[in-house]
């Protein structure tokens, strides 16, 4: 086997696995990456060992080892900073106020609905409320009531939002993560 | 770190390629080596010199540079 196509069979296994783990993700099925994963590096593992020309050496060691170590340094210090400010975010978002609300069924069909507005990072209690709507048809609403039901479903989706902003920010890291590899890989490759 | 490999490459007609396969590295490291620009480790350097029949001495040649111990690290 060719380097080239133990690259391509690595490329593709690579894609094979992360679709698998994604679809599986999705469907709620988790024996799938358990099996996709060892499968895929055993895969991989056996290309490797059919490769007839060099695809490692000392110098490439070298290369890889310090292009490496250049991009821990710098994500370490950018991890740093955007740490800093993803947790000035969350600080900042516990004063929002929190949002609750309820729907009910009337007897002439229509459906009414009370939403809640607490106190930032306080208890749903009487004492900590600071307003409440009621809409008395979820169908038919007036303008204040569509801007507190939109606020309400803002919040009831806040939670799966945060979880796809933390998934892409993972991939776009990783992305980052491989663009400062391949730079210093380059620059190393040249300079040595 | 000075070297011959191109000098005794050409008196026994090898190409980098084959010299590569000899000694079990890439193209690419066997040309940063005659340009001076990666210093292979001892036991690659052995190989390499065994290979031609010589001495390793005969093959590098460590020149200090005038401030001290070469840098060629960073």
């Amino acid at each position: 086997m060719k380097r080239i196509t133990y690259l391509t069979c690595t490329l593709l296994v690579a894609v094979l696995v992360a679709a698998m783990i994604g679809w599986s993700m999705a469907a709620g099925n988790f024996i799938v990456p358990v099996i996709a994963i060892p499968l895929g590096t055993i895969v991989v593992l056996a290309c490797r060992r059919n490769v007839q020309e060099v695809i490692g050496d000392e110098r490439l060691n070298k290369v890889r080892s310090r292009a490496a170590l250049r991009t821990i340094e710098v994500i370490v210090i950018a991890g740093a900073i955007a740490a800093v400010i993803f947790y000035s975010f969350m600080i900042s978002d516990s004063l929002s106020p929190k949002v609750t609300g309820r729907v009910y069924l009337n007897d002439d069909g229509t459906s009414s609905m009370i939403i809640h507005l607490y106190k930032p990072g306080s208890a749903e209690t009487p004492e900590n409320l600071i307003r409440s709507t009621t809409i008395r048809d979820i169908n038919s609403m007036n303008e204040a009531e569509a801007m507190d039901y939109s606020q309400f479903r803002r919040g009831a989706f806040l939670d799966n939002e945060l979880k796809g902003i933390a998934g892409m920010t993972i991939g776009a890291s990783l992305v980052a993560m491989l663009c400062i590899f391949g730079a210093f890989y380059l620059y190393y490759d040249r300079k040595y | 770190m000075k070297n011959r490999i191109r000098v005794l490459r050409a008196e026994r007609e090898m190409t980098q390629e084959q010299l590569a396969e000899l000694v079990g590295v890439t193209r690419n490291t066997i040309i940063s080596i005659e340009k001076d620009k990666y210093c292979p480790s001892l036991k690659l350097g052995f190989r390499i010199a065994r290979l031609f029949g010589i001495g390793i001495d005969d093959v590098f040649t460590y020149e200090e540079d005038k401030d001290g111990p070469s840098q060629d690290d960073d």
